[in-house]
């Protein structure tokens, strides 16, 4: 019984103490991550839309900061400060949009630090950073009008989202934008994977921050995550192989 | 200033994660109760902050009237809608008669009328995932996708024909094994990616609070 209440700590633990070990590892021993062509796109996307004058767009989903669902959208944000960078120059920065009030907030903030850090704080503007609506559908019937009056080209959907994913997606792939999409319902990926241009499917809506180099940890993390897949993959092969042996014996 | 400043807001959401995170794995009752606290104040300013969405919900669609940009009879029609709403709600409760017929005859029309259009969007979807990427993989998603169609609705020729009984079973095997064994791996990177995420916030790699 303990040693049940021990194990998830002990898995913190190990997770934890692999990630600053591989970001010390980083410089000696860099790491290589199999391609993810939507990932590897937004980069010349982005350029695209700066150069034609063209904005970009992220949404962080319609999930709240306090809900079990969080994480995706956090995910988003870390994005959000490289995008926010690489569009800093352009006449028309990223707008980001939420359907939490609070989600909006930290939106905001992540815009002015990353605005901060490019040395062009007069690009932020408080109302890039939207609560568009509150409830799901209602937020997905919003989109169309963004997508329209600021001549979105890039539309990014990295958050929590139900099944008014699919809508939010189909409006992008209409207005014949870059659609790059994930989250973490699983049925939703299954939606995506029909409506998105570039879907992202299981973890690789967190491996966003990694491939566009947001900082050490998050290609660490990433390192950490593959290692701890195996390490659970080959336990439970070998659970199932003693089981079964257990059962013919 | 500044950087004591972000090095404070670190400090203290790593030790407020922390806290939490304690609290659920070490049941012990000043950690349970610490931690109860402050999630019910997350929870607080959370909805403080739907105020503050609502403002600047507010405030975009003022701006854009005031400027007259496109759209702006729509943007005028959903302040007034929403100040409306809210005096209503605030005033005489959300489950007022005039809130509630607000709600059953805009809100819920709308919101399912959205539900519907989206099996129409998945259908074309369908057909343009077969044009635009030409691979085994769309294929054997539509194929897929029709099958357990076929196994889920009624047929007009009963439901006890051979050709029936034979796509329930695939159906089922399709779902109950590969969809399944397939939805279990892609949850277990979903798991370790959140887990990562929300280490990344209490390592304070990531400030998502602004530095």
């Amino acid at each position: 019984m303990i040693a049940q209440e021990l194990l998830g700590p002990a898995v913190l633990v190990l997770f934890v103490g692999l990630i600053l070990g591989f970001a010390m590892l980083g410089r000696r021993w860099p790491a290589v991550f199999r391609p993810l062509h939507g990932l590897e796109a937004l980069g010349a996307a982005i350029e695209r839309a700066v150069e034609a004058g063209e904005r970009v767009h992220l949404s962080l989903g319609t999930g709240s900061v306090t809900g079990a669902d969080s994480a995706p959208a956090f995910a988003g944000l870390a994005m959000l400060s490289r995008v926010a960078a690489a569009t800093a120059m352009s006449d028309r920065p990223v707008v980001v949009t939420a359907g939490d009030g609070a989600m909006a907030v930290l939106a905001q903030d992540t815009l002015r630090s990353a605005y901060d850090r490019a040395r062009a704080q007069d690009r932020f503007q408080s109302t890039s950073g939207r609560m568009l609506a509150p409830t799901p559908f209602s937020y997905a019937a919003a989109l169309p009008t963004v997508l329209a009056n600021e001549d979105v080209s890039v539309h990014m959907l990295i958050g929590s989202f139900g099944s008014e994913v699919a809508l939010a997606a189909d409006f992008g792939e209409r207005q014949r934008a870059f659609v790059l999409a994930g989250t973490d319902d699983i049925q939703s990926q299954a939606l995506l994977y029909v409506t998105a241009d570039h879907p992202l499917i299981g973890e690789e809506v967190f491996a966003g921050g990694a491939y566009l180099n947001v900082g050490p940890l998050h290609r660490a993390s990433l390192r950490a995550e593959d290692l701890l897949r195996t390490l659970i993959v080959a336990s439970i092969l070998i659970g199932t192989v003693l089981r079964t042996l257990g059962d013919l014996v | 200033m500044r950087l004591r400043l972000s090095l404070l807001w670190a400090a203290v959401a790593s030790v407020v994660g922390l806290l939490v995170l304690a609290g659920f794995f070490i049941q012990t009752p000043i950690l349970i109760a610490l931690g109860g606290s402050l999630v019910g104040l997350a929870v607080l300013l959370a909805g403080v902050a739907l105020l503050l969405g609502l403002y600047n919900l507010l405030s975009v669609h003022l701006r854009k009237i005031s400027l007259q940009e496109r759209g702006w009879p729509y943007s005028a029609l959903l302040v007034l809608s929403l100040l409306g709403t809210l005096v209503l709600g605030v005033f005489f409760g959300p489950d007022n008669p005039v809130a509630l017929v607000l709600f059953n005859s805009f809100q819920l029309p709308a919101e399912a009328s959205l539900m519907a259009l989206l099996a129409v969007t998945l259908t074309l979807a369908g057909f343009r995932l077969i044009s635009r990427r030409r691979d085994l993989l769309s294929f054997v998603f539509v194929g897929v996708a029709l099958l357990v169609l076929l196994g889920t609705g009624p047929w007009p020729s009963g439901e006890t024909s051979d050709t029936y009984l034979l796509i329930i079973d695939v159906r089922n095997w399709l779902a109950q094994v590969w969809a399944a064994g397939g939805a279990r791996g892609i949850l277990l990177g979903v798991a370790l990616g959140a887990a990562a995420t929300g280490l990344r916030v209490l390592l304070a790699s990531d400030r998502p609070y602004g530095e």
